[in-house]
């Protein structure tokens, strides 16, 4: 039987190894969302929240985008609860070029200069660039899943984009 | 100037191939946790041995409330139908609840299933008819009609509400189910009736 329906019916050793299927993608997912320092414990909580939620899981989607779809939300809440209000969350991007222009990092490859560069953003343009660029979703899904328009991630995406452009020109 | 013309017209579109972007972000690799996380996560699991179910109760109240509703309805219901056309109405599409949408119209006969979008077009094309029709019927129909469909309406409403909470819940779906097609029913019945004059 497939290891997400033992788990469903409560087996921990199936849901462990629907874990170590997964693992790999959701500990990315959340670096590259909220840095390497959170993406332990969101990783941990993501697979805590997936348990809990599994009996919701009706295979309307595949189960890897089920998991990835909560894994977004879970980290969005937590920035949320982090004190990152919704408005906050999206007009803090407003200050993103400034931060561009103050900031020099070191010479690294080009992967590392974009993990450094990305952490300089601000968390509502580091995640509409990660969840559009990097992940994949449309405007209207990231919208969607932020609760703002399509037109508000498009212009947070640029916003992020042109940072990122002037940070990583800066290592070239 | 639209924020989109201030910052780029394509510049939240796809990144392209020779984009300092596209190139980073090609090379931004996967890495591995630096402390296996499953040790927290079994920690945090907690013991089930099926999948939960939600236990819907209700109070004496609510059921009272439920159970009135539920006569209303029937009542209004039967009211309509005892005053409907002695012969079917040729020219008024006529609603026929079935499993399975097949998108077809043939000989005025709309088929519709229960999903949101085929539900919603049959109950669109039936309230306009109805609305058009409307003048033909007693006022003292289109008041029981009315008040049975604010019922329904209602009912949808928090079937749906409570669906968000338990989306799998077998009684929430059948409850909604129910309601949505008692709302055709009602729509079929009063469109016919008004169709036939009201007689």
């Amino acid at each position: 039987m497939d290891d997400v329906v033992l788990a469903t019916q409560g087996d921990a050793a199936a849901f462990e190894r629907v874990y170590r299927a997964h693992v790999s993608r959701i500990f990315n997912l959340a670096r590259r969302m909220a840095g390497p320092d959170a993406a332990d414990e969101l990783t941990q909580d993501v697979f805590v929240r997936a348990w809990q939620k599994l009996a919701l899981f009706r295979g309307e989607s595949s189960f890897a985008t089920w998991l990835h779809r909560l894994a977004v939300n879970v980290i969005i809440e937590r920035f949320r609860t982090l004190g990152t209000t919704r408005e906050r969350f999206l007009a803090d991007s407003e200050a993103v070029l400034e931060i561009a222009h103050a900031t020099r990092t070191k010479h690294l490859d080009l992967s590392m200069d974009l993990q450094a560069a990305i952490e300089q953003l601000p968390h509502g343009a580091r995640t509409v660039f990660v969840l559009h660029d990097v992940e994949g979703y449309k405007h209207e899904e990231i919208g969607s899943i932020l609760g703002v328009s399509a037109g508000t991630s498009k212009s947070q995406l640029h916003r992020a984009r042109q940072t990122l452009r002037v940070l990583l020109r800066k290592e070239a | 100037m639209t924020e989109q013309q201030q910052f780029g017209e394509h510049d939240h579109e796809p990144l392209g191939a020779d984009d300092i972007l596209s190139q980073a972000i090609g090379q931004w690799r996967d890495e591995a946790p630096a402390k296996e996380p499953w040790p927290g996560v079994a920690a945090r699991l907690e013991p089930r041995t099926a999948p939960r179910r939600t236990h819907v109760s209700f109070t004496l109240p609510q059921l009272a409330m439920a159970a009135s509703l539920l006569i209303a309805v029937a009542s209004g219901m039967t009211w309509l139908a005892a005053r409907g056309p002695a012969a079917p109405v040729d020219t008024q599409p006529t609603v026929v609840a079935q499993s399975e949408f097949t998108g077809e119209v043939e000989g005025g006969i709309v088929n519709a299933n229960f999903a949101d979008a085929q539900f919603n077009a049959a109950v669109t094309d039936l309230e306009q008819i109805l609305r058009n029709e409307r003048e033909r019927l007693d006022p003292r129909t289109v008041l029981v009609i009315e008040r049975n469909l604010k019922t329904i309406d209602l009912a949808i409403q928090e079937a749906r509400m409570a669906l968000n909470d338990d989306p799998a819940n077998a009684y929430l779906n059948s409850h909604l189910a129910d309601a949505r097609r008692r709302k055709l029913d009602l729509l079929r019945q009063a469109t016919t009736l008004a169709s036939a004059g009201g007689n």
